[in-house]
C-alpha cells in the first residue's frame, strides 16, 4: 500500500518539478497584496493571493481548468501545517472555482501553499506564496 | 448684651427636639450613605467579578475548549488559523477585550493578539496554581508587563483565567482579559440600584417622623407652659391667702399685743405703781415683747412686708431673724439690687425663704450667709452654709425647692444646689 502512494507522490513531485521549469510562476504585487499564479501536471492554472485583511491575512486560492463539473480536492497549509481543506467542483464559464480563508499572520514570513488534486485524473496543482 | 440674646436663642434652637431629630436624622443619613456607598462598592465589585469570573469559564468550557484542535497546544500555525477562524467571534463578546491561551511553560499558543503568539512569558504562582489544580482567578492587569504591550495606554484590565484542556489532554490557561471601566460601570448599575433603597427608605422615614415630632414637642411645650401657669397661678393664690392673713393678724392681733406690751411698760414705770406690782409687771412686759417679736418673724416668715428691691435686704434681715434663737449666726448681703425688677425680687426671696429654713431646721448649721447681688442683667442669689450637707444624686425628699424649680425656668432662671455630705450646701439661683 505504501508502495503506490510513494510512486504517486514521487511522480507528482517530479512532474511538479518539470513543470516549474517548463513554465515558472509568476509574482506580482498589488499594494499590500502577494499573488502567484501557475501552471498545474495539465492543462489547468493556478492561483494563490495572500493580502491584509482586518488583523489577518486573507488567503485566496483559484484553479481554473476552463471545464466545469471537475471535482477538486484541496488543501491549505501554512508554514507547512494544515490550515483548511475541502472538496470542490468547476463551474461557471470559466470553469473555475475559487477558495478564501483567513489565517493569522504569524512573526517572520508566512508561507502558503494551496494543493488541489483532481479526483477524476489525478492532475496536481501546487501554488506557494511567501508573505 | 445682644450676643447674649443670640448665644440663649442658639442654645433654645439647639435644644430643640425637631433640631436634634433632624441633627441625628442628618448624621444617621451621612453613616448610612457612607456605608451604602462602602457596602454597594464592595459587593459591586464582588458582583462585577463574579460576572467576568463566570463569563471566562462558560467561555473557556462552552467556547473555547470544545474547539481547540489537535496541534494548537504545540503552536502548529494551521491549528492556530482554523482556532481563528473558528471561535474568534465567539471569544470577543461583551466586555471581553483580549483572550490568551498558555502552555504551562509560559507560552502564548493563541491570542486574538497574533502578534503574541509564539511569545513566552514566564508565569506567575497563581496561574500555574490554576493550571495545576483548576479553578478561576482574576487580578488587576499589570499594563508594564510585556504580555501587555499592545494595549492602549491609559486604561486599566482585569485578567480572568481559568484552566482549559487541549485533545491531546495538555493543561493550557485560557485568558480573558475586560476592561476595569466595564467593571467599574457594572459596580455603578449596582450601586444605583442599591441608592434608593437605603437613602429613599430613611428620607421617607424622616419625612415622616418630622411632622408627628413638631407636633408632639408643639404639645409637649404647650402642656409645659400651662402647668407653669398653673403653678404660678397656684403660688399666687397662695401669696394672697398668706398674705390677708399676715394683714389680719398684723392689723389685728400684733397691734394689740403692741398695745398690751407698751400699757404693760408704761404701768410698771408709773411712779404711782408700787414697786412690787411693777417688778412683776415688768418680766409681763418683756415676755410680751418677745413674744411679740416671734409673732413678726412668724408673719414675715408668712409674707414679707415688703418685696420691692429697696426693701428686699429689710424682709431677709427679717428672714433671717429666726436663726439668733437656733444659735446660728446669719448674715445677709445685698449689692446693687436697686434695678432688679419685682418679679425678681420675689423670687429671689421666695427661694431665699426656703432656703434659710431647710439650713435653719435640717442642716445643723452654725453660720449662714444670704447674699444677693445683680450680675449683668441677672439677679443672683447664694445662700451657703455650713451644715451636714447631702449628696446631690439621691432624690432629695422636700418639695420646696423642687416645685420651685419650674416656675424658676418660666422665669429664665436656673437653680443649683451645691452640697457634698459634710461640707455645707451653698443654693445658688439666677434670674433675670
Amino acid at each position: 500500500m505504501n508502495v503506490p502512494l510513494a510512486r504517486t507522490v514521487a511522480g507528482a513531485a517530479v512532474a511538479t518539478a518539470l513543470l516549474s521549469l517548463v513554465a515558472p510562476p509568476a509574482l506580482a504585487r498589488n499594494g499590500d497584496d502577494r499573488e502567484r499564479r501557475g501552471s498545474c501536471s495539465g492543462s489547468t492554472d493556478w492561483k494563490v493571493k495572500v493580502g491584509p485583511e482586518d488583523g489577518r491575512l486573507e488567503v485566496e486560492g483559484e484553479i481554473d481548468s476552463s471545464r466545469r463539473g471537475q471535482t477538486w480536492r484541496w488543501r491549505l497549509y501554512h508554514n507547512g501545517s494544515l490550515s483548511a481543506h475541502g472538496l470542490r467542483t468547476t463551474s461557471g464559464s470559466s470553469g473555475s472555482f475559487e477558495v478564501r480563508r483567513t489565517s493569522v499572520d504569524l512573526r517572520g514570513t508566512d508561507r502558503f501553499t494551496l494543493r488541489a488534486r483532481n479526483t477524476r485524473n489525478n492532475e496536481l496543482c501546487v501554488g506557494t506564496v511567501n508573505y | 448684651m445682644s450676643s447674649a440674646v443670640d448665644s440663649g436663642g442658639a442654645v433654645r434652637f439647639a435644644k430643640n427636639p425637631v433640631v436634634q431629630f433632624l441633627a441625628a436624622g442628618l448624621l444617621v443619613l451621612v453613616v448610612v450613605v457612607i456605608g451604602t456607598v462602602q457596602l454597594s462598592s464592595r459587593a459591586a465589585d464582588e458582583e462585577a467579578l463574579n460576572d467576568a469570573q463566570s463569563t471566562t469559564e462558560l467561555l473557556a468550557r462552552s467556547v473555547a475548549q470544545p474547539a481547540i484542535p489537535r496541534g494548537l497546544a504545540a503552536g502548529n500555525p494551521g491549528a492556530v488559523d482554523r482556532f481563528d477562524r473558528t471561535v474568534l467571534r465567539r471569544l470577543l463578546v461583551g466586555e471581553v477585550r483580549r483572550i490568551k491561551i498558555w502552555t504551562a511553560q509560559g507560552r502564548i499558543v493563541y491570542s486574538d493578539e497574533t502578534r503574541l503568539i509564539g511569545d513566552r512569558f514566564p508565569l506567575g504562582p497563581e496561574e500555574l496554581d490554576v493550571l495545576r489544580n483548576g479553578g478561576t482567578e482574576a487580578e488587576i492587569s499589570d499594563l508594564s508587563e510585556p504580555e501587555n504591550r499592545f494595549e492602549p495606554a491609559g486604561q486599566s484590565l482585569v485578567e480572568v483565567y481559568t484552566r482549559v484542556k487541549s485533545p491531546e489532554g495538555e493543561p493550557l490557561l485560557f485568558e480573558a482579559y475586560y476592561s476595569a471601566t466595564d467593571i467599574a460601570r457594572r459596580r455603578e448599575q449596582v450601586y444605583d440600584a442599591f441608592q434608593p433603597i437605603a437613602l429613599g427608605g430613611l428620607l421617607v422615614l424622616v419625612a415622616v417622623t418630622t411632622p408627628l415630632l413638631w407636633a408632639l414637642t408643639r404639645r409637649l411645650d404647650r402642656t409645659g407652659r400651662d402647668r407653669a401657669r398653673l403653678l404660678e397661678r397656684a403660688a399666687d393664690a397662695s401669696e394672697s391667702e398668706r398674705r390677708r392673713i399676715a394683714r389680719d393678724l398684723h392689723d389685728g392681733v400684733v397691734q394689740d399685743l403692741a398695745g398690751t406690751a407698751f400699757a404693760l411698760s408704761a404701768t410698771a414705770r408709773d411712779p404711782g405703781t408700787d414697786t412690787e406690782t411693777a417688778r412683776r409687771l415688768e418680766p409681763m412686759a418683756s415676755s410680751l415683747r418677745a413674744s411679740l417679736r416671734s409673732l413678726r418673724s412668724l408673719l414675715v416668715e408668712i409674707y414679707p412686708p415688703d418685696l420691692r428691691a429697696d426693701g428686699l435686704e429689710a424682709a431677709l434681715e427679717d428672714l433671717v431673724a429666726p436663726a439668733a434663737a437656733a444659735g446660728v449666726t446669719a448674715r445677709v448681703e445685698v449689692y446693687d439690687v436697686a434695678h432688679a425688677s419685682a418679679d425678681a425680687v420675689r423670687l429671689v426671696w421666695r427661694v431665699a425663704q426656703e432656703a434659710v429654713r431647710n439650713a435653719l431646721r435640717h442642716s445643723g448649721a452654725s453660720h449662714v450667709t444670704v447674699q444677693v447681688q445683680q450680675a449683668g442683667d441677672r439677679l443672683t442669689l447664694d445662700v451657703t452654709d455650713d451644715g451636714a450637707g447631702f449628696d446631690p444624686r439621691k432624690p432629695a425628699s422636700g418639695l420646696g425647692l423642687r416645685s420651685q424649680r419650674d416656675l424658676i425656668a418660666e422665669a429664665g432662671g436656673r437653680l443649683d444646689v451645691r452640697s457634698t455630705p459634710g461640707g455645707g450646701t451653698t443654693v445658688h439661683l439666677e434670674v433675670r
